[in-house]
């Protein structure tokens, strides 16, 4: 009963979060704003983590497993993939590589000059 | 085989062997290029193609996992969550990182079309490729892009991430688990944050936070457009 009251809680919590993507007068998906919800039910204390602990462990650590029919519809454009492999590879390998470059590097220079400022008002 | 492959228990007991099998490779072979997610959606599709199996078949089972999804990515919430002084404290380089990361996914990508190119339908399809799949979707309908083109970049961006995320850390230098979560899952949204969850508690909540605050800044930064 622990489990299926878990599944219940994270469910309802999707469900919710559907309601909400469907009144929104812009686009936003449901597993973001679900996100949102969730974290916003655990920081008022509406919900506690034991209330989720083991169904949301079995959830984040098969996460690669639940995307595997995302990637297998691209079944469904491999025409779109042949015309254009090339440019699709180069461009998808080059900008993965910048932005993660330019995330971490600017996360650091951020947290230096916090630092940084922080030791000269001492 | 048609009419064999049509219960949804085939594509869910396709897609948790063929899983397993890649496991098993990334285990026997302790190669990054052999990912278990790669390994599976190729098996899969070429099952699907060898034996001529119309993807919706496959699909049957496959919109049942696919379902796991919107949880699986809620739940990220609970290692936010767990996180949540290391957000506090952070919060600005966080930020800062986010939309850095995201203005250069966006500008190169334009960039890059471009150079090589590509009409304006096929560069606004890749715009949005980093950020999770719904919100690319929307952002490329949005300014006229073909979206299977969108669903094809994003996916496979994906892939890249989770099978790279590893060598960028080394690649750049990234000793911090923070820095390394946010990045992974700026460039490579809910897929990367995939492999994020296994480096590390850390790298995980920090990952799936950055899929969030990226694909918000991605939206307001299509308006531009």
């Amino acid at each position: 009963m622990k489990i299926i009251k878990q599944i219940g809680i994270i469910f309802s919590i999707c469900w919710l979060s559907q309601v909400i993507e469907y009144l929104l007068p812009f686009a936003f998906p449901a597993s973001v704003i679900g996100m949102v919800l969730l974290f916003l039910c655990l920081l008022t204390g509406v919900l506690k983590i034991e209330h989720i602990q083991e169904k949301s462990d079995f959830l984040l650590s098969n996460m690669a497993f639940f995307f595997i029919p995302a990637g297998v519809s691209m079944i469904n454009y491999l025409d779109i993939l042949k015309s254009n492999a090339i440019q699709l590879i180069l461009i998808c390998v080059i900008t993965t590589v910048l932005t993660f470059g330019v995330t971490s590097f600017s996360i650091r220079f951020t947290m230096g000059l916090m630092n940084k400022r922080k030791g000269s008002e001492k | 085989m048609k009419e064999l492959c049509m219960y949804p228990s085939f594509g869910i007991a396709l897609s948790i062997l063929t899983f397993w099998i890649g496991i098993k490779i990334q285990k026997k072979t302790k190669m990054i290029i052999c990912n278990p997610l790669l390994i599976a959606i190729i098996l899969c599709i070429g099952v699907l193609l060898i034996f001529k199996i119309p993807y919706e078949s496959y699909n049957q089972g496959g919109e049942i996992i696919n379902m796991f999804l919107g949880p699986a990515t809620a739940c990220l919430a609970v290692s936010i969550y767990t996180k949540l002084e290391l957000l506090k404290k952070n919060w600005l380089p966080i930020l800062v990182g986010c939309t850095a990361g995201s203005a250069t996914s966006m500008i190169s990508v334009l960039l890059l079309c471009r150079l090589m190119g590509l009409d304006e339908t096929m560069t606004m399809s890749l715009v949005p490729k980093s950020v999770t799949t719904p919100i690319a979707v929307s952002i490329s309908s949005g300014h006229n892009g073909v979206v299977p083109v969108t669903v094809v970049a994003v996916i496979f961006t994906g892939i890249l991430g989770s099978i790279l995320a590893p060598a960028f850390i080394r690649l750049f230098r990234v000793k911090d688990p923070m820095v390394a979560g946010l990045s992974i899952g700026a460039c490579s949204h809910a897929m990367g944050t995939s492999k994020a969850i296994e480096l590390g508690e850390t790298e995980g909540a920090m990952s799936g936070l950055a899929i969030g605050i990226c694909g918000i800044i991605t939206v307001l930064f299509s308006m531009l457009l």
